[in-house]
């Protein structure tokens, strides 16, 4: 299974992307500055965006899903349970899970935000899709609920998985390292080694590297592991 | 002095509490009530019995910058120069100034290569820059920052802390899930079920916390 860009490009009035490489099977991370295009790689990615140049194979790909940036733009429920609904879901096994049963019957909007990414992320990790593209999966979220999702994400065995996100201190196991910088997506390679290369690491990552430590990969126990042992 | 006394709204319940000026930071689980309270302080919501005086007025009689999480919610024009133009516009400013004042925040705020576009164009985090900017362009009293971070990048929330710091606004209370955010502010409000449970310097009030996820993890790697 796997999703190939060939010099696949993005246009935007003056603004552009050109996007290269091969996504497999496991966890990617894209990262970049604001406004540098991971939301509209990810749109491409999905197909909801049509490429100027190029060409996107999706090869073994049956089902995919991407969860946007603000959850306010999937929903389709007027209540907590009927959004349930619109996944093909019951509300009460997903709703027990993420302790909203007891909001089955408000209108999602007037949830807070982060209990609303949670409703959404509950609903889009709820079933099996064979590329998953997570568009900023952990804003909003408070640092246990962080955990949680990365723990899900890590426990995915199949599949192609794409995070693009700002997150700075708490991610899953992560297999593959991308870039955008300067308008092209950059393959920065496999973890560990890539991380030496990162050059939107965030801070805390940079100073451990920095310090000599040697990290075996990105997770909160990754990196507590990694303090420890040198 | 931001005052709070007697304070009941949906579920926030606070009977007292005082906060200095600073950089305010507002952290607790999901639902906990933070972006509740901010509203409150900001005058967008106002309480059913007791009050919230800053510099002993109502938060509805002071000059007020907000930024919502969802950025779309804040934003009110469709052009980027005219949603920065928005705030002077609305006071009567006379057009020289306005278009000053605009330039000004756009290039403190390095933004400026995005005043010619529409807010349709901008990604999410830009859109987050715009809202900031708007918020900052008459030199609010008091600046209320609902998880502004969760959409930026750390050397752009880096860049913007430093200019809020040097921007002179006497208040800044912000709600974040970034713990390495809230661990550089002045002073650190714990959330739960509506109530603060803890207050203090961020390095007191942590001590609390290193227990649970939400202790910042780059004290707890001591870097």
């Amino acid at each position: 299974m796997r999703l190939q860009l060939n010099a696949a490009h993005a246009n935007r009035g003056e603004w552009s992307l050109a996007a290269e490489g091969t996504f497999g099977e496991g966890v990617h991370l894209v990262s970049g500055d604001v406004g540098s295009g991971k939301s509209t790689l990810a749109l491409m990615m999905a197909g909801l965006l049509s490429h100027s140049d190029g060409t996107i194979v999706r090869e073994g790909i049956r089902s995919s899903m991407i969860s946007l940036q603000f959850p306010e733009y999937h929903l389709t429920g007027s209540t907590v349970a009927e959004e349930c609904r619109s996944w093909g879901l019951n509300p009460e096994t997903i709703l027990s899970e993420i302790m909203l049963l007891d909001k089955q019957h408000r209108a999602p909007l007037t949830l807070s935000r982060g209990e609303l990414k949670r409703l959404h992320l509950a609903c889009v990790l709820a079933k099996k899709y064979d590329l998953l593209l997570l568009d900023e999966p952990f804003s909003s979220l408070d640092a246990r609920e962080k955990e949680r999702i990365c723990r899900l994400i890590s426990q995915r065995t199949s599949g192609i998985t794409v995070l693009f996100t700002h997150e700075q201190t708490i991610f899953p196991l992560v297999d593959h390292l991308w870039e955008i910088e300067q308008n092209v997506l950059i393959e920065r390679g496999e973890l560990p080694d890539a991380l030496s290369h990162w050059s939107h690491a965030p801070v805390l990552i940079q100073k451990l590297i920095a310090s000599g430590k040697r990290l075996k990969n990105i997770s909160p126990s990754d990196l507590q592991e990694a303090v420890c042992r040198t | 002095m931001i005052e709070l006394s007697g304070l009941r709204y949906r579920n926030i319940r606070i009977d007292s509490l005082t906060i200095p000026p600073g950089i305010i930071s507002v952290i607790g689980p999901n639902g906990s009530g933070k972006t509740t309270l901010l509203r409150l302080c900001s005058g967008i919501a106002v309480p059913e019995t007791g009050m919230i005086l800053i510099n002993g007025k109502p938060s509805r009689e002071t000059d007020v910058g907000w930024v919502n999480e969802f950025p779309d919610k804040n934003i009110l024009f469709s052009r980027v120069s005219d949603e920065l133009a928005s705030a002077p516009r609305f006071s009567h400013q006379p057009c020289a100034e306005t278009d000053s004042a605009v330039k000004n925040i756009a290039h403190q705020m390095n933004i400026a290569h995005l005043l010619d576009r529409t807010i349709k164009e901008l990604s999410g985090g830009e859109k987050i820059l715009v809202a900031l900017a708007s918020a900052l362009v008459q030199h609010p009293k008091i600046l209320v920052l609902d998880e502004y971070d969760s959409h930026l990048d750390e050397t752009r929330c880096l860049q913007i802390e430093e200019l809020i710091r040097t921007s002179g606004v006497p208040y800044v209370i912000r709600c974040t899930q970034q713990m390495e955010t809230a661990a550089r502010g002045d002073l650190l409000l714990v959330m739960e079920d509506g109530r603060v449970t803890l207050s203090g310097k961020p390095v007191q009030v942590f001590a609390s916390l290193d227990q649970t996820p939400f202790y910042p993890m780059s004290w707890r790697c001591k870097v």
